[in-house]
């Protein structure tokens, strides 16, 4: 069963690039749907008992498995889910480049659906930069200048990451012979915890580098506002919606508690970039003019918070940090929704040149409310949960300074998003803009769908949470 | 009577809420029925829950985090919230016809009565703060909606609540953490540690931001002008008060245990008497019916802060039951308020007049919620006024010599106010003013009734709602008449003094609407009330225009880098004929250099903690 994760898009693929270009044009966001609905609900079901039978080990070239636990699932339902966003959200131009951009789209799915089911660190390392390849010429699509750029410094620090990695997995494999997850851990509990080797230890500073920039957590972040400002709109929605946390949220956190365990010092300094980033993405944001590198910079900032109780590695927090990357997956993916929109009626995303939008654009507008809510942790939005159980957990471990920063940071945090709101949304029709209307209709009944979400989990969040605790899955 | 019954106050408004926001636009009067007939089932719920005890707990988040509903002696107090909410809708009914938004307004008027209605019933401290927090974005809603121009007020209102609540959310943190349990009937601290005070602290910033007391009050004087009478009547009594007294009292009661004459407790005092003090003078000089009220509305809070502050029965007691009292009168206020700006159009001060004999209910309403707001027997007012008297002067004398000056100036911006609206001749213009129709009289008299019922009877609101709730710690009853005459004869010569006062201010202006301004223009304060104007104790105010300068001064940094960054790459670009990289080319050396630091960064921990 997991395999189809792979084979799904790969076949989507096959399908967009048959000969007759017109007619692949013509379907390929339906294509692209379908693809992503079907792996969604595959997702979201992969844990009942009816898949048992068929979710058996499948072995790739490199000798690895493929396995897809209830962390992987919730991943797998996330990329899905935002991959949906960012199809509806669309690519314009020719029909050459619609084809190209959607094939696209699906190789940077296979490569995130790589990413979370595999349990070796060379296919990590695969799947990585078959996501961050496609990334890369994502961004740079319209072939824009500032898009050119954003791109290029992408490339440029993905290059140190997978520098980075490499070495790390050099080192790994020197230590330990194998790069299984299962076997590291082993090895590493057999070598009396503790006294660590120095290789040991190189290689995890170059993974807390090379996944921290992956991540977009400060200071490895110089990418990020560039080249998800800068992106096209349905690209920004992928990029700050998903890719950074599978390549770099969800591999730290899988890496800090099933592979390399019990190692406070790469704990702390993870805790510590965590709350640099909370600061550095909101003080940040405050300081931007354009909506999208608002929104940027609070990727950043809340990247922070995730990294932060991966690093801390409780129950309660790790609990934290997996809802916090779906949360924010929700919220980001729908704000970055709304600015395509508002990028569409009225040609700028500009903070000094719109304002009052909510008159004409109500359902952008409200929904924004939604997704601001949710990002600044207000009930009864999802936002809420998160951000509160990570602030929980850190008291609770006694780590009473992050937990001060953290809450304190969600001050600046409310600080930018009611200037984003004021700004866009409230207040007075900003002039020149008396003709505007409403987005069109698959970008407002995406962020309807998400708003819809992101306020039905949060009131809902217990419940599911309890129902998730009954079947096993936490 | 099963236990799911608790779950009612909560279900059946938010399910009216829900239909409410359902029903297309055009259908105000279905509506209003469903409105009504919710806000209606939802008071029949509560008077019947009254007086039970029912426990409801059921797994949730898990991590000792349980949806914990109980109720109790202390949560029946959901019944006074039930009540105004009906009252509200009936009022606005009328009130909000030629105002739009009203279909919002009946909506989050309901869903505000749902969660608050939750907030108190919760027995879990995250339960509560889930439910705490959301009214934050309901408020936010009822506020911007509940006028045209109030949008700036709305984003005041939620940045300052917001503020406030992060300090809650902290104080929740540090309390179960220390507590070990988040349920609230089992936790018991003493305030004997650092983090226990400080828990304490938080907690308390986060109730008294909710009841907007001082430094968090600066945008109930704005919503008072900006939004509606109806929302004004509403909020004192069944959102924002009733809930940052009642968490503030059960914090002192069962959470904490705090002595009287503790640093805590003077704390709280010192608090409440500034709230008192400097919101009742701000009060005097106002020149609109409603910001006068909504001044009040903030004074009131801080008779009640320090009646609880001082951890003394007598004081807890009279706290609670001058925050039901306060609730009654300062609905009725408002609500008169409203009717007055309905039938003449205006609530400026300087053009009402001689409207007493035009509106006679609205009138006599007035009148009583005015005599109770300034104290006077026998109405409700007098009574809890007393008992916080009381308990100030057992603990420092200087707490109830404030205490008395602001009971002074209540009572003469009351006249002022009383005087220049109802009584005289009415101006030309308003000669034709007729009495409000009966949805809008309905609620003023039945409120009016109440504070006259809750002083002359003052035994049913005491031994049956407020004093159970203190359950072991009281020894006697206080209900009845005072129980000595020093006090009262001391607010007695307050309000002779208050009167003469007025006569003075009338004479010497010439007009009752200048009745105070001789305390205006007096020296000393003259300046006070010149920076108060001007917005200086606004510490919203001074908080944006920080982080503005903040702003700019990171947007100076990040220019001067970019600028550094332009210049350098310039001068590789007379090279390089492209333009892409007139920009780029130094920025991402520089984001590379940020890696490397970041890289030394974690080597440093790594190596220097693990080595």
């Amino acid at each position: 069963m997991p395999v189809l994760f792979l084979m799904v898009p790969l076949c989507g693929i096959f399908l967009l690039n048959l000969p007759k270009r017109s007619i692949a044009a013509k379907f390929a966001s339906w294509l692209v749907g379908l693809i992503c609905v079907l792996l969604g609900v595959l997702a979201a079901t992969s844990q009942m008992a009816c898949w048992k039978p068929f979710n058996e080990a499948f072995v790739l070239p490199f000798s690895d498995l493929l396995s897809v636990d209830w962390f992987s699932a919730v991943m797998l339902f996330t990329i899905a889910m935002v991959t949906t966003a960012a199809n509806a959200v669309g690519f314009d131009g020719e029909d050459r480049k619609k084809v190209l951009a959607r094939s696209l789209l699906l190789i940077c799915l296979t490569g995130m659906n790589g990413i979370v089911m595999v349990r070796d660190l060379m296919s990590v390392y695969v799947f990585l930069e078959i996501t961050a390849v496609s990334c890369f010429v994502l961004i740079a699509i319209d072939q824009k200048i500032e898009a050119l750029g954003g791109a290029f410094k992408y490339y440029i620090l993905s290059g140190v990451a997978t520098f980075a990695i490499l070495i790390a997995n050099a080192f790994v494999f020197m230590n330990v012979g194998s790069l299984q997850f299962a076997d590291i851990q082993a090895a590493l509990a057999d070598a009396a915890a503790g006294d660590g080797a120095l290789d040991l230890k190189i290689s995890l500073v170059l993974f807390v580098i090379g996944l921290c920039v992956k991540a977009g957590v400060a200071p490895f972040h110089g990418w990020l506002p560039d080249a998800h400002a800068s992106a096209p709109s349905a690209v920004s929605v992928l990029l700050s919606g998903v890719v950074i946390k599978v390549a770099g949220a969800y591999l730290i956190l899988r890496l800090a508690n099933e592979v390399f365990v019990e190692q406070p010092a790469a704990r702390l300094a993870l805790m510590v970039l965590g709350a640099f980033s909370i600061a550095v993405g909101a003080f940040g944001a405050i300081a931007q003019h354009d909506m999208k590198r608002v929104l940027a910079f609070s990727s950043v900032s809340q990247m922070g918070y995730i990294v932060l109780a991966a690093g801390l590695g409780s129950t309660l927090a790790l609990m934290g940090a997996v809802v916090h990357i779906v949360n924010h997956a929700m919220f980001k993916s729908l704000l970055f929704v709304n600015a395509a929109a508002v990028k569409e009626q009225t040609g700028t995303t500009e903070l000094d040149e719109l304002g009052g939008l909510t008159e004409r654009m109500p359902m952008t507008g409200w929904t924004s409310v939604v997704g601001l809510l949710s990002a600044a942790g207000l009930p009864p939005t999802s936002g809420f949960w998160s951000k509160l159980l990570i602030i929980m957990a850190l008291f609770m471990a006694d780590r009473w300074v992050f937990a001060i920063i953290a809450l304190g940071m969600s001050i600046v945090t409310l600080g930018y998003l009611l200037m984003l709101q004021r700004n866009v949304f409230f207040g007075k029709l900003h002039a020149g803009l008396e003709e505007l209307r409403e987005a069109r209709k698959s970008l407002t009944i995406t962020a309807l769908a998400l708003a819809t979400l992101t306020s039905v989990v949060g009131l809902a969040f217990p419940v599911l949470f309890y129902l998730l605790s009954q079947m096993g899955y936490v | 009577m099963s236990e799911w019954m608790i779950l009612l106050p909560i279900l059946v408004p938010a399910a009216g809420a829900g239909v409410v926001f359902l029903l297309p636009k055009q259908l105000t009067a279905i509506q209003q029925a469903v409105a009504m007939l919710t806000a209606a089932a939802g008071l029949a719920i509560t008077i019947l829950l009254f007086g039970r005890e029912l426990t409801f707990t059921k797994n949730w988040v898990g991590f000792g985090i349980y949806f914990d509903l109980r109720l109790y002696s202390f949560s029946a107090m959901i019944l006074i919230v039930a009540a105004f909410a009906f009252l509200t809708v009936l009022y606005a009914s009328v009130y909000m016809k030629d105002r739009g938004f009203s279909r919002s307004f009946y909506g989050f008027v309901l869903l505000a009565t749902s969660f608050v209605s939750g907030a108190m019933l919760a027995n879990n401290l995250v339960l509560m703060l889930f439910f705490w927090e959301g009214l934050l974005g309901i408020l936010f809603a009822l506020v911007y909606t509940g006028g045209r121009e109030a949008s700036q007020t709305a984003i005041k209102a939620l940045v300052i609540n917001g503020c406030a609540d992060l300090c809650l959310i902290l104080g929740v943190c540090i309390t179960g953490w220390q507590a070990a349990t988040f349920t609230m009937d089992q936790i018991s601290l003493p305030l004997m540690n650092y983090w226990t005070t400080f828990g304490f602290v938080m907690m308390m910033i986060g109730a008294i931001g909710k009841a907007g007391s001082m430094p968090f009050h600066s945008w109930i004087p704005d919503a008072a002008t900006d939004t509606n009478a109806a929302f004004m009547a509403f909020l004192p009594a069944a959102l924002d008060k009733i809930l940052g007294i009642y968490f503030l009292a059960r914090m002192t009661l069962d959470l904490f245990v705090v002595i009287p004459g503790s640093k805590m407790s003077h704390t709280m005092m010192i608090i409440g008497c500034i709230t008192i003090i400097f919101a009742v003078l701000m009060a005097l000089i106002q020149k609109d019916y409603r910001k006068l009220l909504g001044y009040h509305a903030v004074s009131q809070v801080g008779y009640m802060i320090l009646g609880i502050g001082t951890a003394l029965t007598v004081g807890i007691v009279g706290g609670l039951f001058h925050m039901v009292n306060n609730a009654l009168y300062k609905g009725c206020l408002f609500f008169t308020a409203g009717s007055v700006e309905m039938q003449t159009g205006t609530t400026d001060l300087k053009v009402l007049g001689g409207l007493g004999r035009k509106m006679p209910v609205t009138f006599a309403g007035f009148m009583v919620a005015a005599l109770s707001i300034t104290g006077v027997p026998p109405f409700n007012g007098f009574f809890s006024k007393e008992l916080i008297f009381d308990a100030a002067l057992q603990s420092n004398v200087i707490y109830f010599v404030i205490a008395a000056a602001g009971a002074f100036c209540t009572a003469a911006s009351f006249l002022k106010l009383g005087h220049t609206v109802y009584f005289g001749e009415a101006p030309r213009n308003l000669r034709d003013t007729r009495e409000a129709p009966w949805p809008i009289l309905v609620p003023i008299v039945v409120l009016a009734f109440a504070c006259a019922l809750f002083g002359a009877y003052n035994v049913l609101p005491l031994q049956y709602l407020i004093e159970p709730i203190l359950g072991e710690r009281l020894h006697h009853t206080y209900s009845g008449l005072p129980h000595s005459w020093l006090l009262p004869a001391i607010s007695a010569v307050i309000l002779v003094l208050a009167v003469l006062n007025h006569r003075y201010g009338v004479k010497k202006s010439g007009k009752p609407v200048g009745a105070v301004d001789h305390i205006h223009h007096a020296r000393p304060l003259r300046s006070l009330y010149d920076y108060a104007e001007a917005g200086s104790f606004d510490p919203y105010k001074g908080v944006s225009s920080m982080l503005e300068s903040l702003a700019i001064i990171l947007m100076g940094i990040d220019r001067l880098i970019d600028w550094v960054y332009t210049g350098f790459a310039t001068g590789i670009a007379t090279l390089v004929a492209d333009g892409i990289g007139r920009v780029h080319i130094g920025k991402h050396w520089m984001y590379v250099l940020w890696t490397l630091a970041g890289a030394v960064v974690v080597i440093a921990i790594v190596f220097g903690i693990g080595g």
